[in-house]
């Protein structure tokens, strides 16, 4: 259980960091949703193998529980990486309509300086 | 009454009370300053307080550590936040005297008292996940207000601010999933004392270096800082006096924390690698500042190359470089913070900060090139102004370890610090051609350079009163390099749980 996470969470990493560094403003949009959750999956991981451990409701005695607290974790994470989505977008929204153009690479080609 | 939570509560309710206003206005203004101002008063009182051997411990629910979410604020925690509190003061009414209530972005106001608030629990926290949300509270105010009055310029430059940060906050959740499944909690103290048991595993080295990349991005390391100089000088005076001054030094603050109070003290591969990483910081920021021809892009450089001074102080890692580098905090934010708002008066003055086209201040403004004059000698280091003895100290313990080169780059930064603001001086107040105006009719910049006066002030006495300053800083040192002091203060807390 905990080597598939492990594979999956390397993948995700792996197709955020390549989506990033696309130009398209879609594609470096969904880079970053992928990156929040792949995250989030490995903080999932902190709690240990689940197998053979009961949910974390206190019932009887010597019962194994699966970790609470990394979902905890998780719950706030998802939440704050929610709301920074939800400006990202805003944000990317806004430069296509000032610069008229989703292309990152165009946009970003010329290096002049700020001046006054 | 808990006074932990206020430094965190009180610009929270701040905020809140704004939005809620209804009309922007006088009123509103009043009572903004007023809380700011309460804010730092409180904040020196609590600084007073823990200096005579206070620590403030908030333990949420009554749930003793490290069940419940601890907060702690000990010396270093109330340096820091009075820091913050005066620079929010100043900028907040530098901010008032530039627009009138009728043009002024109504959500200014309470974005900065949320961005306020999120400094601060940065440094009220005990917890490395409280961590994380304070630092995400920090962020998504910073962005807002980076983005809140932006043209379609500003807006592209601050695309690289967001994106460089939401993969730094990516990388810091992974940090706390790490350190959680390490040691089983998230808690300071808690790390502290279960730390030792992993002395030279290298998942603990892992944990570290990952520490350092999401820190070092936050505080603008070599070679992770290309994101800042381009996107603080878009934004308005106050707000980048406030970002100049606060931000990257909360990155400071937390790899002080992490690698004094939390971590073990044995990783000295990844000390020695921030020196050095520290030692290119300084180079390549005075480098690009030099190669700017704007004062706020000069500016921005220099926060980088000052950033190095103090990274490298915690690279040392010694006590006394420690408390060099608190010493080195308090004068940079002041001096720092102040330029900018110079910056900001000079821009105003010439309706330009680019130095081919402004000039003639001197002439028309002399207490503002004098004020200047000031400030920027302290950053390049010369006695007796702050900045000289926090590059004194810092020396001094670089030459006591026998480290020639750092020392040597340290030295050879300051010198070009120098040279740059000897090109804000020549270009803005010494220079000048016909056919540059200084606008003196519109009085905004006399109250304008009265704000910047206090910091000015506030700067003179930390360098002529160094003495005092650099005893609080050693104390706030030794403090925070006391593990079992630390934990011990933590864990004296019984409420519930304590029994287990």
């Amino acid at each position: 259980m905990q080597i598939e996470t492990a594979l999956l969470i390397g993948v995700m990493f792996a197709c955020a960091t390549y989506l990033i560094l696309q130009t398209s403003f879609v594609k470096i949009l969904y880079g970053f949703v992928i990156l929040s959750n792949a995250a989030n999956l490995l903080v999932l991981t902190a709690s240990g193998n689940p197998n053979g451990k009961q949910a974390p409701i206190v019932l009887g005695e010597g019962a194994l529980m699966a970790d609470p607290l990394p979902q905890a974790l998780i719950l706030t994470a998802i939440v704050i990486g929610f709301g920074m989505i939800a400006y990202l977008v805003l944000l990317l929204y806004r430069m296509f309509l000032d610069q008229r153009t989703t292309n990152a690479a165009e946009l970003y080609a010329e290096t002049e300086e700020k001046t006054g | 009454m808990n006074w932990t939570i206020l430094p965190v509560a009180v610009p929270l309710l701040t905020a809140l009370i704004t939005i809620f206003w209804g009309r922007p206005g006088g009123a509103r203004r009043a009572f903004v300053a007023l809380s700011a101002g309460a804010q730092l008063v409180l904040a020196l009182v609590m600084t007073v307080w823990s200096y005579q051997g206070e620590t403030f411990l908030l333990v949420a629910g009554n749930w003793s550590a490290p069940f419940g979410i601890a907060l702690v604020l000990d010396l270093l925690g109330t340096i820091m936040v009075s820091l913050s509190s005066l620079v929010a003061f100043v900028a907040i009414l530098y901010g008032f005297n530039e627009t009138s209530p009728r043009i002024a972005h109504p959500l200014r106001l309470p974005l900065m008292q949320f961005l306020v608030a999120g400094i601060n629990l940065c440094f009220c926290t005990g917890d490395l996940f409280n961590l994380f949300v304070g630092f995400e509270v920090m962020l998504i105010s910073s962005y807002s207000l980076l983005t809140l009055e932006a043209d379609d310029w500003d807006i592209k430059h601050a695309f690289p601010y967001v994106a460089i940060n939401l993969v730094g906050s990516t990388f810091f959740i992974c940090a706390a999933g790490l350190a959680y499944s390490l040691f089983g909690t998230l808690n300071f103290a808690d790390i502290a004392m279960r730390a030792g048991e992993l002395s030279g595993d290298p998942r603990m080295t892992a944990l570290a270096l990952l520490m350092l990349l999401v820190f070092g991005i936050k505080a603008g390391l070599f070679p992770l800082y290309y994101w800042l100089p381009n996107s603080y000088p878009t934004l308005p005076t106050p707000l980048a006096a406030l970002y100049s001054g606060m931000l990257t030094k909360v990155g400071v603050y937390v790899l002080v924390r992490m690698f004094g109070t939390v971590l073990p003290h044995d990783l000295h591969g990844i000390h020695t690698l921030m020196a050095w990483m520290a030692g290119a910081t300084m180079i390549f920021g005075v480098l690009g500042a030099i190669s700017r021809n704007f004062i706020r892009g000069i500016l921005s450089y220099h926060i980088l190359s000052q950033i190095g001074f103090m990274v490298l102080a915690i690279g040392f890692f010694t006590p006394f470089s420690f408390a060099a580098c608190i010493f080195y905090v308090m004068h940079h934010i002041v001096v720092k913070s102040s330029l900018f708002l110079i910056g900001g008066v000079a821009g105003f003055l010439n309706r330009t900060d680019d130095l081919d086209r402004a000039g003639h201040l001197w002439k028309h403004a002399p207490w503002l090139g004098v004020m200047f004059l000031f400030q920027a000698l302290s950053l390049a280091g010369l006695p007796p102004l702050s900045g000289f003895w926090g590059k004194y100290a810092i020396v001094m313990v670089g030459l006591e370890k026998g480290e020639f080169a750092l020392v040597g780059v340290s030295i050879v930064a300051s010198i070009l610090t120098l040279f740059s603001m000897l090109k804000i001086w020549n270009g803005a107040f010494w220079g000048g051609n016909e056919k540059t105006q200084v606008h003196l009719q519109d009085q905004r910049w006399v109250r304008m350079s009265w704000c910047v006066a206090i910091l000015t002030g506030i700067s003179l006495v930390i360098g002529l009163g160094a003495e005092l300053f650099m005893q609080v800083a050693i104390e706030a040192a030794e403090r925070a390099l006391d593990r079992e002091g630390y934990a011990r203060i933590v864990f004296s807390y019984l409420g519930k749980g304590s029994e287990l």
